[in-house]
């Protein structure tokens, strides 16, 4: 079993070891492992206005995906578990869960004939971009924070706070958002993840000047591999960044 | 009163629900209300507290007309099956949460908060999370925080079903301790009919949305208003008969002796028998004879529970008699006439 876990570690470690390796390696062709010690490819991704660009919008997007899926899914979700009737609920869920189930080229394309028209030419915008962000990104948050509203019986402790005299404010401050605290936590790491290495859409949606770094990122694979590799654990760290910034939106939220 | 239901109807979507109902109680007062899975019992639960809205009818809370008020301008405290103890609060926040949507400042509120788990013997668990107590102790933290703001009427939602058969006997009597110190009025919802005979002041037995009987735990223990309420009350011999003369009925297993009241002749009855008023092992010269084998025989530590077969039928029989059975007598004081089938209209309480 120890031997089946790890080669299933290996499995999924090589990759990410080797992208490291390759970043630093001097140079790095036709052989098992890179030749050399240098930082210069790094020095090259940040020197590259293009690539420091998408890094920001990269960054901007996730934390923006973030903030406004906050404000939008917490309610979200709320409504749809305290929906009395029960086909509204379904339909409500089934509504959030389909820029899952439908390819993100259909709603790529959907973008571009909706925002490609002089009737509302935002095309190429960093705030359709971000828009599409959230909508990609909501049914994960709103799944997040349905399982656990439903975990934790979240409708009969706010009856509770009701009954002993709490009115609804009082309630989302005092009982939901507390109670919610952790799952809009993972929430929003998940959106942030899905955010930074989001590729499909971005790449059909974005201007050339707020590019999102995946889109860029995609030049660095034809040309030096220390290039490519620096450049791709950049796209890690990002990963890792933006999952932090979404867990301290969580934090804000449940201070607010 | 402190609380009255003033035909009171709610139906659900399917066809369910409570019907006509009148309903009081008094200050100090513990209501149990007991009935079936599905019979409409927590139904009159959640319309007291604000959480459903009649179809028609009024509830009145210490006098005044509060059906259309929302939960939290009722004044009621709750105690919902599962607790539903915030988990994010320490025990002491849990209990001082009902004074600080009131306004009371903390110091204060943490004060009372204390004095309430003392007063339900959770003195040192203030600090403590939800979480980290028994089920039994969360029953009582959510009963602390019931009454911590001097409520209107306590409202206990099943509150013990959660917790096991040796904890549930301690803590019914734990609360209707508290309750009696507090001195409100309470509607407990219960499926147990012992918790309920054994706490209440009077017992509402609610039978497919209506209010079948509303009477003290002895009263509908001995004289059930009809065969519904005696089969769903207590164990019950119910046997079908013809009044043949005065004192005197005729059943399938022969002719009983019993005080027959105003029934004339061939009236047809049923007649109610609890099996602990069988006498296993009667003198020669008792009434109501009846000889028979025995059939189940369970042991059940303070009590024996015993079927007799007869040729006419089964008689089921408690006891702590512990030697042979062959024989049974029924007292005919022990034999209640009843109606002989369940009337069709039974929303009147009684």
């Amino acid at each position: 079993m120890r031997g089946v876990t790890f080669l299933y570690l290996l499995y999924l470690g090589a990759p990410i070891v080797l992208l490291v390796v390759g970043s630093f390696g001097e140079s790095w062709t036709n052989s098992l492992l890179p030749s050399g010690l240098t930082l210069r490819w790094y020095e090259e991704v940040f020197a590259d206005p293009s690539f420091r660009r998408a890094f920001e919008t990269s960054l901007l997007v996730a934390g923006a995906a973030c903030a406004l899926g906050a404000l939008i899914g917490l309610p979200l979700a709320y409504a749809i578990n305290a929906s009395a009737r029960r086909g509204v609920a379904a339909a409500a869920r089934i509504a959030t869960l389909l820029p899952i189930a439908a390819p993100e080229l259909v709603l790529a394309f959907g973008l571009i004939l909706a925002f490609s028209s002089d009737v509302a030419p935002w095309l190429g915008s960093t705030w359709l971009l971000i828009a599409a962000h959230v909508v990609l990104t909501l049914p994960y948050l709103t799944g997040t924070l349905l399982t656990d509203m439903r975990h934790l019986g979240l409708e009969q402790q706010e009856l509770a706070a009701a009954s002993l005299g709490a009115g609804f404010l009082q309630r989302a401050r005092d009982v939901v958002l507390p109670a919610l605290r952790h799952s809009l936590m993972t929430g929003l790491v998940t959106v942030a993840a899905i955010s930074i290495g989001e590729f499909q859409v971005s790449n059909l949606i974005a201007g050339f000047l707020n590019r999102t770094y995946p889109v860029v990122l995609l030049q660095a694979f034809y040309g030096a591999t220390g290039f490519a590799c620096a450049a791709t654990v950049v796209l890690l760290a990002l990963a890792l960044l933006a999952a932090a910034g979404g867990a301290a939106t969580g934090r804000l939220a449940r201070v607010s | 009163m402190a609380v009255r239901f003033e035909g009171v109807s709610y139906r659900y979507p399917g066809g369910s629900g409570v019907f006509d109902v009148d309903l009081e109680i008094a200050d100090g007062e513990l209501l149990a209300v007991i009935g079936p899975s599905g019979s409409g019992k927590s139904t009159l639960l959640k319309l007291l507290a604000g959480f459903l809205q009649p179809d028609a009818g009024r509830i009145w809370i210490d006098g005044r007309d509060a059906t259309r008020d929302p939960p939290q301008a009722r004044g009621l405290g709750v105690v919902p099956q599962f607790y539903a103890l915030f988990p994010h609060m320490s025990v002491a926040e849990n209990v001082a949460y009902p004074l600080k949507v009131r306004g009371v400042p903390r110091q204060e509120r943490l004060a009372r908060a204390r004095e309430a788990l003392a007063r339900v013997g959770l003195p040192a668990q203030a600090e403590r999370t939800p979480g980290s107590l028994s089920g039994g102790q969360q029953q009582r933290v959510a009963l602390a925080r019931a009454l911590v703001f001097g409520p209107s009427a306590l409202l206990l939602d099943e509150p013990l079903s959660a917790l096991d058969a040796a904890l549930r006997v301690g803590l019914r009597d734990e609360i209707r301790r508290v309750q009696r110190e507090a001195g409100v009025a309470t509607l407990h919802i219960t499926h147990d009919q012992e918790e309920a005979l054994s706490i209440a002041d009077r017992v509402a037995v609610v039978l497919d949305g209506r209010l079948a009987q509303v009477d003290r735990p002895t009263a509908l223990y001995d004289h059930p208003v009809d065969t519904r309420v005696a089969r769903f009350v207590g164990e019950a011999n119910l046997l079908p008969g013809v009044v043949v003369a005065e004192g005197l009925v005729e059943t399938r297993l022969g002719n009983l002796r019993c005080a027959t009241g105003t029934a004339a002749a061939g009236q047809p009855v049923t007649l109610l028998i609890r099996p602990e008023s069988l006498d296993p092992h009667p003198p020669a010269d008792a009434a109501n004879r009846l000889r028979g084998s025995l059939g189940r025989d369970r042991f059940l530590g303070a009590s024996r529970r015993y079927d007799l077969t007869l040729p006419g039928g089964l008689l089921l029989g408690e006891t702590l008699f512990r030697g042979p059975i062959d024989e049974v007598a029924i007292p005919p004081e022990a034999i209640r006439l009843l109606p002989p089938a369940p009337p069709t209209d039974i929303g009147e309480a009684t």
